[in-house]
């Protein structure tokens, strides 16, 4: 691959053009769909998804089965409004406050959007839960049940708001959903017909209440959906603001090592059109920007500018202005271009191996950074050599070691310096240093079993952020704002409408109470019987009798009378009309998959314990149960492909040493690496989620590329020096020197991710930047210290024998 | 006279200008309208099939066998009616009546009577416009809505059709902003009605889909009722319908609640 950069820096012009052309074509076909609309109706405009339902393929059994259960039962995905007022005696139950939650839902059933031309995306105006869309329940005077609107109009009186108040309480459907269990706060729901609008109707929703008078009343908007939708809108911003951010970064610590702008803008600009190009090539290929594929630029960056600081640092060490440039440029290219090309294999092979999971997303990603890899090395080595030859004389004054320290041949900058001092230092303390990197190891492997599974799309925002405050109050105040649901199915042939029978809606109730005692989790579960039971209360005006009937046909004609109701539909969203499925809503207080899984087996341990009255088929689905499932997928699937691209990356640096004891040596940094990193998650009771997981390949792209550069020259420094003593010495010369400013360079350019008031991204950026030095860390102590033990049978090739 | 022509007399002094077939006054249309699908005969008897269709296609049936009697005080109808609606069929809510007292210029009586609980309960309802027995057919749309509780524009005249919005003079007690009615010219009988939110998008939608005449009267046979908004619909089906067949006032009571008047219900 040599030709090409001598090519480039042959014909740098037709390079320049080249490069630029290809960018900006790129550009333009990925742009001209969102900004000319129908002009290339071959291509698709670029669209953002946000919804972590794709993390599995659309034809996913659960996601079918969500998907058919939402829609035999009804469900919808919904935004939540929790309503406080801590200034009030009476909470929210004040008559301004009421009016106000009125006028709130009365322009909540008008949302509606455009979603693609002419279809409509709308809040389900006749399954809303707020206190002017339901019944009040009650037995009105002796021999009459009345079923007239909760809030028909808002009251004028805070006694008669008390009185609305007091009404929902008694109703076991409303009381923990919509009133809190102490009578002051009030939950909204509004359901989406799809969840991609939500928050574009929480941000309507919010508009309106900021019209509202202070009465005191505080609003909070929350829901999953609303969490996943607001998450895409950020990511976007930080997509334009903090992979940039980073880049600048880069650039002033390359300015600090390099010390020449002109010089250093080349690299900057190579990182950047690799990015381009990538995302430019991922939006032709017609595929989404999701949360997992807008972090490429911020996975491109360090890897393209790795291979720079390479040809930077040995370029900055080799120049010399009395030696005919061209000569020096191949020279630099032909002492990197095989670790280069190697590093560039592996890194590729690493995030190619995402590919191996079973989550679309993360394979998308895996594909594309694997291709990003690819145009970063080409922007490398060809832009640079071209570039370098293109500078004039005196951009290049004063420019590398030789001229700034004319005293010594040597670098005298405090990291040469360092480097010189403590470098050898690993060579001659080999053996505790392999026992203490054993130590790490048993450290690390303690952490990694320890480690917790785990995602909450909610938590991908800070704590501080509205949505997270949100979530945490009205999980406080209120039941639940995650819902899952049990689908229970009768598999007899026959249909005898189980869910009609007394025995089973008994059973149904009790499983209920049981659960909601058991776990802290579940907030409340709502099925058929709380609704059977509340008009069989009322037909007897009988707190005692909120029971089920005992016959069927009591049954029936208890349902017969709620069906004269404002809402009778609302029976169909807990059993089909052949009362031959039911669903339980599960509302939990978390959304993590931790609680998620233990509800799971809860239930489980539950009906194996407490077996139904006749055999019931059980299926959990809903938002929060497909999160667990991909969660589960996700980590069988990240191990599979992390183990997989182990082997293939061993066996790449196996061939480039041509040595299988070289390739493994090659392997160490990454493996220590790798561990501590996960060890630390597992002791820091980090969760291990998305983001965290994809880092594995990052760390097998970026740990081997150090130990491939380090050892390629050892083994090349051996080859002149005949013995480990001077090898070392001038290892941690100019090497070493590439190797630490690189870990500099990218590992401090991710701290900037710290800012973003994402989670995710500052999880990248913390774990980017420790993966970095420690992987460096590791090659340049473990590394020296390995070799020095096992000098003899590593060095039999190189050594010549007499 | 017959008795017939005695009534139609009563019913015009009643209600004030004679409702001549060709008439246009809006309140006219309206009032005929009301008369000729609520206040045939005296009294009758049909036998409804109910399908209640959701948005998925599920189907749920009843059978239903309903006897209404209409009121007269004091040698003047007061609109009041009385109606007997015996659930045959599904086999759980088999014997369950519900009954009615409607009063157009007050609060209707309804009672449910569950012989699985042996129980007799009012249904307070607020509003004449919850469902009726879980259909997409409100109370009020079986009972019959009172032309008198809203104002009546004609808004066209075709050549079949008389065109009608009406607006609820109380739009506290009601979910439409207005309906629009497609009053048949020659039998008087409202043929659709649709109903519209106040930003002009309709959401329910009456059709009778069949007529027949029945001892002379203009009778719906079946008519079908869409809730647009959730998708689903409820047909009615009327058969076995007989007029004039001299129901007394005591069938209307809670005494025959737990004794069905079936000589009254005709075949099966």
């Amino acid at each position: 691959m040599l030709w090409l950069s001598k090519a480039a820096a042959k014909r740098r012009k037709g390079f320049f053009v080249f490069s630029l052309a290809f960018a900006f074509i790129l550009t333009t076909l990925a742009l001209a769909p969102s900004v000319m609309p129908g002009t290339l109706p071959f291509l698709k405009p670029l669209t953002i998804d946000t919804d972590p339902e794709n993390m599995l393929p659309a034809d996913a059994t659960v996601r079918v089965r969500n998907g058919e259960l939402k829609t035999v039962f009804d469900i919808y995905d919904f935004v939540v409004v929790g309503v406080l007022n801590e200034t009030h005696p009476q909470g929210v139950f004040n008559a301004k406050d009421l009016a106000n939650v009125k006028t709130l839902t009365d322009y909540a059933k008008t949302l509606s959007y455009e979603q693609r031309a002419g279809t409509f995306a709308n809040v389900i105006a006749s399954d809303i839960i707020a206190p002017s869309t339901v019944d009040n329940i009650e037995t009105e005077s002796l021999g009459a049940v009345s079923f007239t609107w909760l809030m028909k109009t808002a009251p004028s009186t805070d006694q008669e708001a008390a009185l609305i108040r007091d009404r929902m309480l008694k109703i076991p459907m409303y009381k923990g959903t919509m009133i809190s269990d102490d009578g002051a706060a009030l939950a909204l729901y509004y359901p989406l017909s799809e969840k991609s609008i939500s928050h574009a109707v929480a941000q309507d929703l919010q508009e309106l209440i900021d019209t509202f008078e202070n009465t005191g009343a505080v609003y909070h908007i929350t829901g999953l959906p609303v969490a996943e939708d607001r998450f895409g809108s950020e990511m976007f911003f930080q997509m334009a603001v903090s992979a940039p951010l980073a880049m600048l970064f880069v650039f002033g610590l390359l300015w600090l090592f390099f010390g020449h702008v002109r010089i250093i803008l080349i690299s900057l600009l190579a990182a950047m059109a690799s990015v381009i190009c990538t995302m430019a090539l991922l939006v032709l290929s017609g595929q989404t920007i999701h949360i997992m594929s807008s972090m490429i630029p911020i996975f491109i960056i360090p890897i393209a500018v790795l291979d720079d600081i390479h040809i930077l640092s040995d370029f900055y060490d080799k120049y010399t202005p009395e030696r005919d440039r061209l000569e020096i440029v191949n020279e630099v290219m032909a002492d990197l271009w095989r670790p280069m090309w190697y590093t560039t294999l592996t890194t590729a092979v690493g995030f190619a191996s995402l590919m191996l999971t079973p989550i679309p997303p993360v394979q998308v990603f895996g594909l594309f950074v694997a291709i990003g890899v690819f145009v970063a090395w080409f922007f490398t080595v060809t832009l640079l050599p071209a570039y370098f030859m293109s500078l004039p004389d005196k951009a290049l004054a004063d420019f590398g070691a030789l001229q700034k320290s004319e005293r010594a041949i040597r670098d005298q900058s405090w990291l040469g310096r360092f480097l010189r001092t403590a470098g050898p230092f690993a060579g001659h303390r080999a053996k505790s240093i392999i026992v203490l990197s054993l130590a790490l190891v048993v450290w690390a492997g303690i952490g990694i079993v320890n480690i917790s599974v785990n995602d909450n799309p909610i938590k991908w925002f800070e704590t501080s952020d509205q949505i997270r405050v949100a979530d945490r109050i009205i999980n406080e105040e209120f039941a639940g704002s995650y819902m899952a649901y049990l689908h229970l199915s009768s598999d007899s042939a026959v249909n005898d409408e189980p869910f009609k029978a007394p025995e089973t809606l008994r059973y149904i109730a009790k499983m209920s109470a049981d659960l909601e005692a058991e776990s802290n989790v579940i907030g409340k579960v709502s099925g058929l019987d709380d609704i059977v039971s509340t008009v069989y209360r009322e037909l007897y005006n009988d707190p005692t009798a909120y029971r089920i009937p005992d016959t069927r046909p009591a049954i029936a004609q208890t349902l017969l009378m709620y069906e004269n109701s404002h809402r009778p539909d609302d029976i169909w969203t807990f059993v089909t009309p052949d009362f031959q499925d039911a669903v339980l809503w599960f509302q939990l207080k978390s959304g993590d998959n931790t609680d998620m899984a233990q509800v799971e087996k809860l239930v489980g341990d539950y009906l194996n314990r407490n077996p139904p009255p006749r055999t019931l088929a059980s299926e959990w689905f809903g938002l929060t149960y497909i999160n667990l499932v991909w969660q589960d997928e996700m980590v069988t699937g990240m191990l599979k492909a992390f183990l997989g691209s182990f082997i293939v990356v061993l066996i790449l640096t196996s061939l480039l040493f041509r040595s299988l004891s070289w390739g493994i040596m090659a392997m160490i940094p990454l493996a220590l690496t790798v561990a501590t990193i996960y060890g630390a998650v597992g002791w820091a009771g980090m969760d291990y989620d998305m983001p965290t997981a994809v880092l594995s390949s990052l760390s097998l792209g970026l740990a081997v590329d150090y130990a491939i550069h380090f050892l390629a020259r050892t083994r090349e420094i051996f080859r002149r020096q005949q013995a480990w003593e001077p090898t070392l010495r001038e290892m941690f010369e100019e090497p070493s020197r590439a190797i630490s400013r690189n870990v500099i360079v990218v590992g401090v350019g991710f701290l900037p991710l710290l800012a973003a008031n994402l989670v995710p991204y500052q999880t990248v950026g913390i774990l980017i930047s420790s993966i970095l030095i420690l992987a460096g860390a590791a090659s340049l102590i473990l590394l020296p210290a390995l070799i020095s033990v096992f000098q003899k049978p590593l060095f039999h090739r190189e050594r010549i024998t007499e | 006279m017959n008795k017939a022509a005695l009534v139609f007399l009563i019913i015009v002094s009643a209600f004030g200008p004679p409702a001549h077939a060709q008439s246009t006054d809006a309140n006219d249309i309206a009032r005929q309208a009301e008369k000729t699908a609520f206040y045939q005969g005296e009294d009758g008897r049909a036998r409804v099939s109910m399908q209640i269709i959701d948005k998925q296609g599920r189907t749920r049936s009843r059978d239903i066998t309903i006897l209404r009697k209409d009121e007269i005080n004091d040698n003047s109808e007061s609109g009041d009616q009385r109606f007997f609606v015996y659930f045959r069929a599904p086999s759980d809510v088999r014997d369950t009546v519900f009954l009615v007292w409607k009063h157009p210029q007050a609060d209707d009586d309804r009672w449910l009577y569950l012989p699985a609980l042996d129980l007799v309960r009012r249904i307070a309802a607020g509003d004449e416009r919850s469902s009726f027995v879980g259909s997409d057919f409100f109370y009020e749309d079986v009972s019959g809505r009172s032309a008198e509780e809203d104002t009546h524009v004609v808004q066209d005249t075709t050549e079949t059709y008389y065109i009608l919005k009406s607006t609820p003079k109380d739009p506290n007690r009601v979910e439409f902003a207005y309906y629009i009615s497609y009053i048949h010219k020659e039998s008087f009988l409202p043929v659709q009605v649709e109903y519209y939110q106040s930003d002009h998008s309709k959401y329910r939608e009456y059709t009778a889909e069949a007529v027949e005449t029945i001892q002379g009267f203009p009778t719906v046979t079946r008519a079908t009722m869409k809730d647009l908004a959730d998708g689903g619909r409820t047909t009615l089906t009327y058969s076995d319908i007989q007029y004039d067949i001299d129901l007394s006032d005591d069938i209307f009571t809670e005494r025959y609640l737990r004794n069905p008047p079936r000589q009254f219900f005709g075949e099966n």
